[in-house]
């Protein structure tokens, strides 16, 4: 089968486009896919004669983003449930919550343990980067007690900071923030890629 | 002025695609059991023989899941076409699903049409001379006949 420049054209960029879609799955499946919609795209125009009619087979395919879509969320789950990227296992659990209850619930779990486990880390970090700046501070004065008397980490750029109440934990605070945070980080990806194993299932009818 | 659809016909054709989307898989399966077929050759398959319309952004991606399901396998052959093609057929496991969905077919259209039987009746063209009054007076009337017919 023999496109006109134009046609060709059209079909080259469909396909450019569809391939840079499916850049979440390994090559070699992107390539397939690539391949078996241009094999259709050429059977389906061979098999029409009115001109015009390559437009018409992209149109019935969907954008290449709608068709890669369709492709990606089975090829994501599958690699969450073997990953050791916190990042792809959080891709992957928004894409599942955008398909099922279930999903959606596991995505705010994880999206709220990665983000408490990332401020103790952060927090841990500050702390072992400037150790007399901040703290968690525990003043006994009535109606002052309680975190840094103001209830959060306290922070001050620049010289020694005093603080009228007593300290926390002072420079255990660094590590045992950096572990804890770390940790949470590690149970949340832990939960997250048990609840795929454990509640997804690949459905043929999903999506379409 | 565009026309509103009521919501009666509107949850109809919801409805109805509903439908069609439950019996994709088993039409895909029923259209791969004689043999192997390519994607093309899948979707005109379904277009002659049933009355679903597939789109066809939808069916490879379909294809693609029963793959991955290992109810279907795949190879690439080359053709007269000049372009290799990419053939589909049952996996032992995709047959066994394909009779056990057909069992289960069968079994629920049976027990739906005799459900139905009444109503057929009722969306059949009127004879001339009988109102749908006398429609509704022949449904009561067998429906009085049924041995569990309500009280």
């Amino acid at each position: 089968m023999i496109l006109s420049a134009e046609s060709q054209k059209a079909v080259d960029a469909y396909l450019t486009a569809l391939r840079k879609k499916l850049r979440p799955l390994p090559p070699e499946d992107a390539n397939d896919i690539v391949e078996e919609i241009h094999a259709h795209i050429l059977d389906k125009s061979a098999a029409m004669t009115a001109e015009g009619m390559v437009s018409t087979t992209l149109a019935a395919l969907g954008t290449p983003d709608e068709l890669a879509a369709r492709y990606r969320t089975d090829e994501l789950l599958k690699r969450a449930q073997v990953t050791r990227s916190p990042v792809v296992s959080l891709f992957s659990l928004a894409r599942w919550a955008t398909l099922s209850l279930i999903g959606l619930v596991a995505f705010v779990v994880s999206l709220a343990g990665y983000a408490v486990g990332a401020l103790l880390v952060v927090i841990g970090l500050f702390k072992l980067i400037y150790p007399h700046n901040g703290g968690i501070f525990f003043d006994p004065r009535p109606g002052s007690h309680g975190i840094d008397g103001s209830g959060g980490f306290s922070f001050v750029s620049g010289g020694t900071w005093t603080h009228p109440g007593h300290e926390v934990f002072r420079l255990w605070l660094a590590p045992s923030c950096l572990a804890l945070g770390a940790l949470l980080v590690f149970l949340t990806f832990r939960l997250g890629t048990w609840c795929i194993r454990r509640f997804w299932r690949p459905s043929a009818l999903r999506e379409v | 002025m565009k026309e509103i659809p009521s919501p009666s016909v509107e949850n109809s054709e919801k409805w109805e695609v509903q439908l069609r989307k439950g019996s994709l898989e088993l039409a895909i399966l029923a259209a791969l059991w004689d043999g192997r077929l390519y994607g093309l050759e899948i979707l005109r398959e379904l277009e002659s023989k049933s009355d679903l319309i597939v789109v066809e952004g939808t069916v490879y991606p379909l294809l693609n899941r029963l793959r991955a399901l290992a109810l279907v396998e795949s190879e690439w052959v080359e053709s007269d076409s000049g372009h290799p093609r990419k053939y589909y057929r049952l996996t032992p496991a995709g047959r066994q699903r394909a009779l056990e969905m057909t069992r289960i077919w069968a079994r629920f259209s049976a027990r739906m049409n005799n459900l139905l039987a009444h109503l057929n009746e009722e969306t059949r063209p009127v004879p001339e001379g009988r109102t749908p009054y006398d429609s509704l007076c022949r449904i009561s009337e067998s429906r009085r006949r049924l041995p569990h017919g309500p009280p």
